[in-house]
């Protein structure tokens, strides 16, 4: 009879606890996978500004590539995924993965380039025959690559395309190993002071429809259940934008000890990116649109997965409505309100 | 007994029965493909692969570039190894010499100093191959020093009083005695060796199973990822297969 009378309390108490739970406005414990990273994402982990926005526990963990964020959304173990590559994010819409893209970390632009060796001469796209080219495979710097090989009538025939990581790179740069490499900071940073010199491919490839971007995306039981955090979350973002935009300095200090860089170098790790502000992202210039009137993200995300499959990176690519309808811009508008 | 169920019969069941289950599973549409692709997913994958290759190099050479690096770093090590462990088994200074060396080494995480490995010798084969000799070495070295400690001293006496020298004792008697052990030892290392391939291809790939299953992983490339753990299982079978043909020839006398 005790153990009867024990069972069912206990039954009772998880229940309400239950019950208690699912009536919450603010979940108990989110889990974050992210990146350490020079940007004013840093400023409002540091700061504390994302854990009050969304009103729980925040639980970081730092992922190896968006590839990882993906992963570890399906399997429920990540609900929010911050500064993930657009190029991760363009393969999980095309693969049905359960989550929605809900704003913008930065437009990378020219943070992202490519760097050859002075002494391997290269002066045109032609002058990389015969060439060793790193960069991180999955990422948003290797899609650029590819594109910057396909723009120029390159394929991976005429240049060895090698797949190692940031740190890697750097390694192998000091070895002399590898004539260029396309790469984010801080890697680009160190082997430009290692006897690099910038490639720009930018411009041309932004223009030939290689855009690629770091956002934020959520689960959707996630979304479902907690929008309120969610908003906060962005609101939060939001924030640490605006005080990026009026404070550049006191904002590097803070970036700086989060990344463990000096403030010089996260101010110019900054200056690299393009903070588009949150009322602007919900534009169809960026993020928003309809499902039958896409704005310019979706054929940003469309292209991407396109590309992908035409590397066999993914098997399928769906039709342009499906990435419109896997960007929610209802957070945005609600934190912008 | 005639009535028992053969023992092949029973593996024969077994594989029956989880193919059945992977199919019904996936045809029945139970799983999505990414999580669980199924068998004729799995096969299409694979003659894609056949076909056109990966990223760029047909399957076969990333099936030759990993076997070759196994082989390489397996031949070298567990030669080392064996040659150091029969010294160390030896010579009693000598193990006391090189035992914290071997010792540390042998359980370490061949991860832990990839990137040393980078820095030191590079992005090409050397470093693979390298990381690999390591991993086979200690392994090696303690098998052959265990083998050789463990002959029986009246083995040794009955050579010595014969007259034999200690070249022959070591030639003739502790080589044989220790050589079960060695190939044991050997059949270890190739184990190691291969659970290290992964890990000895992350550096600068781009060729290699291991490599392609990495990076097939990256887009959740489900079928191309199962195509090559399925490829790498069958051939560490056949690999533990082949080492233990080699070691019930060369010393059919063990255990008796």
């Amino acid at each position: 009879m005790l153990l009867t009378r024990r069972t069912t309390l206990a039954g009772l108490g998880a229940g309400l606890a239950l019950a208690g739970r699912a009536r919450a406005a603010a979940p108990s414990a989110v889990n974050i996978g992210f990146f350490t990273e020079t940007k004013p994402t840093m400023l409002a982990k540091g700061e504390g500004w994302f854990e009050s926005g969304v009103g729980g526990k925040l639980s970081w963990t730092e992922m190896g590539s968006g590839a990882d964020i993906n992963t570890a959304i399906t399997s429920g173990s990540c609900d929010i995924g911050l500064s993930t590559g657009s190029a991760a994010t363009a393969a999980g819409i095309a693969q049905q993965l359960p989550f929605k893209l809900i704003g913008m970390v930065d437009n990378i632009g020219p943070a992202e380039e490519m760097t050859v060796r002075t002494a391997a001469n290269i002066k045109t796209a032609a002058d990389f025959k015969g060439k060793k080219v790193a960069t991180p495979f999955g990422s948003t710097s290797h899609f650029r690559l590819l594109g910057f090989l396909k723009t120029n009538g390159l394929t991976q025939r005429d240049v060895t395309v090698l797949d190692m990581k940031a740190a890697a790179i750097v390694a192998a740069w000091s070895r002399g190993e590898i004539d260029a490499a396309y790469v984010w900071a801080p890697a680009k940073s160190k082997i430009l002071a290692d006897g690099g010199t910038p490639f720009p491919t930018y411009e041309a490839l932004d223009k030939a429809g290689y855009v690629i971007a770091d956002l934020i995306i959520v689960r959707d039981a996630f979304a479902q259940q907690y929008p309120d955090a969610v908003t906060g979350f962005l609101k939060a973002y939001g924030k640490a934008l605006g005080m990026y935009r009026a404070e550049s300095d006191k904002t590097a200090d803070i970036v700086a000890k989060q990344a463990g860089v000096s403030p010089a170098v996260a101010l110019a790790d900054m200056k690299e990116y393009d903070f588009v502000p949150l009322a602007e992202q919900v534009t169809p210039a960026w993020l928003g649109g309809t499902a039958t009137d896409p704005g310019k993200f979706a054929r940003v995300l469309k292209g991407t997965a396109d590309f992908l499959v035409e590397q066999r990176s993914i098997k399928t690519a769906p039709a342009l409505e499906t990435f419109q309808k896997a960007i929610d811009t209802s957070f945005l508008a609600k934190a912008i309100a | 007994m005639s009535r028992s169920i053969p023992a092949w019969a029973i593996t024969l069941a077994s594989i029956a029965v989880v193919l059945c289950a992977w199919v019904g599973v996936t045809e029945g549409g139970l799983v999505r493909d990414l999580f669980l692709p199924s068998p004729a997913d799995l096969w299409s994958g694979f003659l894609e692969l056949i076909d056109e290759g990966y990223k760029g190099r047909p399957l076969l050479v990333h099936v030759g570039d990993s076997l070759f690096r196994v082989g390489a770093g397996f031949v070298t090590g567990v030669a080392a190894g064996t040659l150091l462990g029969l010294a160390m088994g030896y010579l009693p200074k000598l193990d006391a010499l090189a035992a914290p060396f071997v010792e540390f080494l042998r359980p370490l995480p061949q991860l832990a100093y990839l990137i040393l490995l980078i820095i030191w010798l590079g992005i090409g084969e050397t470093s693979k191959i390298t990381m690999l000799f390591l991993a086979a070495l200690p392994v090696a070295a303690v098998a052959a020093r265990d083998g050789v400690r463990n002959v029986p001293a009246e083995r040794l006496r009955v050579a010595q009083t014969l007259g034999a020298s200690s070249w022959q004792v070591f030639r003739h008697v502790i080589i044989p005695s220790a050589l079960p052990e060695i190939l044991v030892g050997a059949r270890l290392a190739a184990g190691i060796v291969y659970g290290t391939l992964i890990a000895a291809e992350i550096i600068a790939g781009s060729s290699g199973i291991g490599w392609m299953i990495l990076d097939a992983g990256r887009f959740l490339r489900s079928d191309y990822v199962f195509v090559g753990i399925i490829m790498l299982g069958l051939a560490g079978i056949a690999i533990d297969r082949a080492l233990l043909l080699i070691e019930k020839r060369a010393v059919h006398w063990a255990g008796r």
